[in-house]
């Protein structure tokens, strides 16, 4: 017969590889919250009504922290670190490691318990080195509920006060994650220039006869979107457009030269006639490509302290 | 009944502090009052815990003890005075508010009877620190926040890991001495990363740069102190085993806690940034209490409560006074402080109480507790930490002093100084502007200079009407003190600084009942002895006469305090149960 605290193991450990899986900050909140709201079940005896009541209202709470803090502000996670295939066969090598081993003899709770809170504590190791707020948060958190696990299968079912704390702890986490993914302030900076510089955009489209394609300097855009990795925060499809600013350029033999693409076929308007709005030209998507180590602009994306 | 005011306090004024802080700078005057009026009724509510408290609910115990009614009442009037300071210098909407939070946490904490919840209960008050981050850390520092998400994530695993060991299950295996130094080990990465001790030192002096001139005091002086007062309890019990793997874990305590404290004063003698100075000054001095930790010393309690005290108040008035200079001056790099003293002469007095207060006099609580850590924790070969350790604190803090008696440079010329105004002119004397405030401490300032609350260094005119006779004289008294108030910001922000510098002294030598309350432990304490040891491996050569040791005598035994390696019901007093554990002499 299958029991209740090993579905609930289960469960825990999928949430968690949902959460460090997925690179929707939505998905993650979602396995967060289904790793947190199982882990208590998976102790036999089971807790009381009250404590699994009171450990899922703080799951929510903690969740909804996370959930609103990162879909206000636009933020991703980076995904697996490693793949998630590979996630999947680490957490279920460690599952079984945690299932037949016996560092506790005899055990206080179920081996499903130990076997989900090993799983999770390997989980947890690949989040806790990224460079993502998100990504390091999520690791701390499903670390803290692996730990929690095996304090269940070892020490066996916390009591109430232990449970309260932990609730507590569990909630201060998430809730510190979610306050240190981004300030608010800037958020509000970012979404700023970025409608201004998608203002300038639009502007310098029509009036001007020939554009360049430049990168902007750390000046033009605020510190946020430039000291920020692309793949760790974005203010997704505004941001990325706006970083590729286009700005008119003085007109000279080598730059008509150099410059290609559809911008560089726009007809200058003749001055005696009236400006008339002439269309943006099409200009084909770039494709998705990661900058390569050491150029330029990867160095502006990872700033270093000159403090350091 | 206190130790319920106090986290209903406590909770009441976080959560009001936090929404009306995010809900603009338009009614920000609320969050102030329920940030500073919190602070001060958990500061009541604390003087009133002692060992008759109890709070009870379900299988939740909560109990007080002398000891922890005046730590929360330390922390919480320091929290106060940094509060009363920052009204004057330069608000922080999130400082209250994450101060009460991590306070309520901590007095769970060191309230509670069961390891397990108290470890869990201190290691959610680190979550705390992520407030008053999460909106003062500049947009670009991600590496800040990252680090700091790094630090809480860090501490909330190592501490619920040590209460895995703490929790003695029936390990498989011959000795559950590896368990024991994974928990010694856990505790003490924790608490030394918490306090940015060396190896992690760069983390919390880049926070003491982009986190606001405060952040320092909540991150580095009270969260670490919560924390070490929760991590003590167990030194002299449970890693008082024999093992050699937990000596070598002890001995890395040990480097650490000594390149700690001479590295730490080292570094504030050659910066030049006031932060900086401030930081490493609290980065040093944390390494008493890891000296603390890793004593394993019964005797070594008390003095590590002393010191905590002390610590508490003692940084917190470093923290305030580096905050009021860098506002009266707008600026905190010292080449350009030059003469600060002779401006600011209550500042001056401040920070020679301040460095009293640390260093104390020779038989002064606080001194005695230093030199006592340092015997009990060090061997013979490490003893000059203590003389190093003063002697740079000295050299550090007389560079200051020297620096404020120069021939005042431009900024300081130029700025209000300490003379109070009383608005006899009507544009008073320009101030420079604060050039060097970051970040968003700059952005709140700013918002609250707009809204009237906070005139700034640069408030060069103000109007002050006359206060003369007629139907709105109420009203024009009013206006005018608030004038004055404007004015005279530097003055006030002087006062609070001297007065929490007043009371870190009056703390240092055991006033306000510290002294005594030092000799009572919290009630983590009494069940830490409860846990059953260990039982040493067993070993063949058994020597039938005991050890000369330098144990208490018997009469300080209780009666039912058989020792921490035998097994026993927690004791209902709160009074510290002095055993007959062997004292380990220097280096063991």
């Amino acid at each position: 017969m299958i029991q209740t605290a090993a579905i609930a193991a289960l469960a825990a450990v999928i949430g968690g590889v949902v959460a460090v899986s997925v690179r929707d900050s939505r998905l993650v909140a979602l396995g967060l919250l289904l790793a947190l709201v199982a882990s208590p079940l998976a102790s036999s005896p089971e807790p009381s009504a009250l404590a699994i009541c009171f450990r899922a209202v703080g799951a929510l709470l903690a969740t909804y922290l996370l959930w609103a803090s990162a879909r206000s502000q636009s933020i991703a996670s980076e995904g697996s670190g490693i793949g998630a295939v590979a996630e999947i066969a680490a957490v279920g090598a460690a599952f079984a490691v945690g299932w037949f081993a016996v560092p506790v003899k005899p055990l206080a709770g179920p081996a499903a318990a130990q076997a989900a809170g090993v799983a999770l504590v390997a989980l947890a190791v690949v989040p806790l080195t990224g460079r993502n707020v998100l990504q390091v948060g999520t690791g701390a958190t499903l670390l803290v509920v692996g730990i929690s696990l095996l304090l269940q299968a070892w020490a066996g079912p916390p009591t109430s006060a232990q449970q309260i704390a932990l609730t507590v702890l569990l909630v201060g986490l998430v809730g510190a994650t979610s306050l240190l993914i981004a300030p608010a302030q800037q958020l509000s900076i970012a979404v700023e220039s970025a409608a201004k510089a998608t203002a300038a955009t639009a502007a310098t489209a029509v009036e001007a006869p020939e554009v360049v394609e430049v990168e902007p300097s750390p000046v033009d855009l605020p510190a946020v979107v430039v000291a920020t990795p692309v793949r760790t925060i974005g203010i997704r499809a505004s941001t990325k457009r706006t970083r590729r600013t286009s700005i008119p350029a003085p007109a000279s033999p080598a730059d008509q030269a150099d410059t290609s693409g559809a911008a560089a076929d726009v007809a200058p308007a003749a001055p005696d006639e009236p400006a008339a709005p002439v269309p943006a030209p099409e200009v084909p998507a770039a494709p998705r490509q990661r900058f390569a180590p050491g150029s330029p602009r990867e160095r502006r994306l990872h700033p270093r302290d000159p403090r350091r | 009944m206190s130790l319920l005011a106090f986290l209903i306090v406590c909770a009441a004024g976080a959560a009001i502090g936090l929404v009306d802080g995010d809900s603009g700078p338009a009614s920000g005057r609320v969050g102030r009052l329920a940030g500073l009026g919190g602070l001060l009724a958990a500061m009541l509510a604390a003087l009133f815990i002692d060992s008759t408290t109890r709070l009870s609910f379900a299988d939740v115990t909560l109990a007080g003890s002398e000891y922890s009614g005046r730590f929360l009442a330390c922390a919480a009037g320091s929290g106060l005075v940094l509060s009363l300071v920052a009204l004057a210098s330069g608000w922080s909407d999130r400082l209250a508010p994450a101060a009460l939070a991590s306070f309520a946490g901590l007095a769970v904490a060191v309230t509670a009877v069961d390891p397990g919840v108290a470890l869990a209960a201190a290691a959610a008050a680190t979550t705390a620190g992520a407030i008053v981050l999460g909106r003062e850390v500049a947009g670009s520092d991600s590496d800040g926040r990252l680090a700091e998400m790094r630090t809480i994530g860090l501490v909330a695993a190592v501490f619920l890991g040590a209460s895995l060991a703490l929790s003695h299950p029936a390990w498989n295996g011959p000795s559950a001495s590896p368990a024991f130094v994974l928990g010694f080990c856990g505790l003490g990465i924790g608490l030394a990363v918490r306090s940015g001790a060396v190896p992690f030192h760069v983390p919390a002096v880049r926070m003491g740069l982009s986190g606001g001139r405060f952040s320092p005091a909540l991150l580095l002086v009270w969260i670490p102190a919560g924390l070490g007062i929760v991590t003590i309890s167990w030194s002299a019990t449970t890693f008082g085993m024999r093992s050699d793997w937990l000596d070598a874990a002890v001995a890395a305590a040990q480097v650490v806690a000594v390149a700690t404290i001479v590295l730490g004063a080292l570094a504030a003698l050659v910066h030049d940034e006031l932060e900086e100075i401030v930081t490493y000054s609290i980065v040093a001095d944390a390494g008493f209490v890891l000296l603390a930790l890793a004593a394993r010393n019964e005797a070594a309690a008390e003095p590590a409560r002393m010191w905590l005290l002390a610590f508490i108040a003692a940084k917190t008035g470093l923290v305030a006074w580096a905050a009021a200079v860098s506002r009266a001056f707008g600026t905190s790099k010292l080449g350009r402080l030059h003469g600060w003293l002779r401006r600011t002469p209550l500042l001056g007095l401040a920070l020679l109480a301040v460095v009293i207060a640390t260093l104390g006099w020779p038989g002064s609580p606080v001194s005695e507790a230093r030199s006592t850590l340092v015997q009990l924790a060090l061997p013979g070969g490490l003893q000059f930490v203590l003389p190093a350790a003063i002697i740079l604190s000295l050299a550090y803090t007389g560079r200051l002093l020297i620096v404020g008696l120069l021939s005042p440079a431009t900024e300081v010329a130029a700025a209000r100084g300490e003379m109070p105004h009383w608005g006899s002119r009507a544009a008073a004397t320009p101030e420079p502007a604060s050039a060097d405030e970051t970040g968003a401490a700059a952005g709140n300032k700013a918002a609250a200079t707009a809204t009237g609350t906070d005139s700034g260094p640069s408030n060069a005119s103000v109007s002050l009407p006359a206060a003369t006779g007629g139907p709105n004289a109420t009203s024009r008294l009013l206006q005018r003190l608030a004038s004055v108030w404007q004015l005279n910001r530097t003055l006030e922000a002087s006062l609070a600084v001297v007065v929490g510098a007043s009371v870190a002294v009056a703390i240092a030598f055991g006033g306000f009942g510290t002294s005594d309350a030092s000799q009572f432990g919290i009630p983590l304490d009494t069940a830490a002895r409860a846990t059953p040891t260990p039982p040493p491996p067993p070993t063949l050569a058994v020597t039938p006469t005991p050890e000369p040791t330098l144990a208490p005598h018997s009469t300080a035994l209780p009666t039912n305090s058989p020792g921490p390696s035998q097994s026993a019901g927690p004791s209902t007093s709160a009074a510290p149960v002095k055993t007959a554990v062997p004292v380990h002499g220097p280096g063991n």
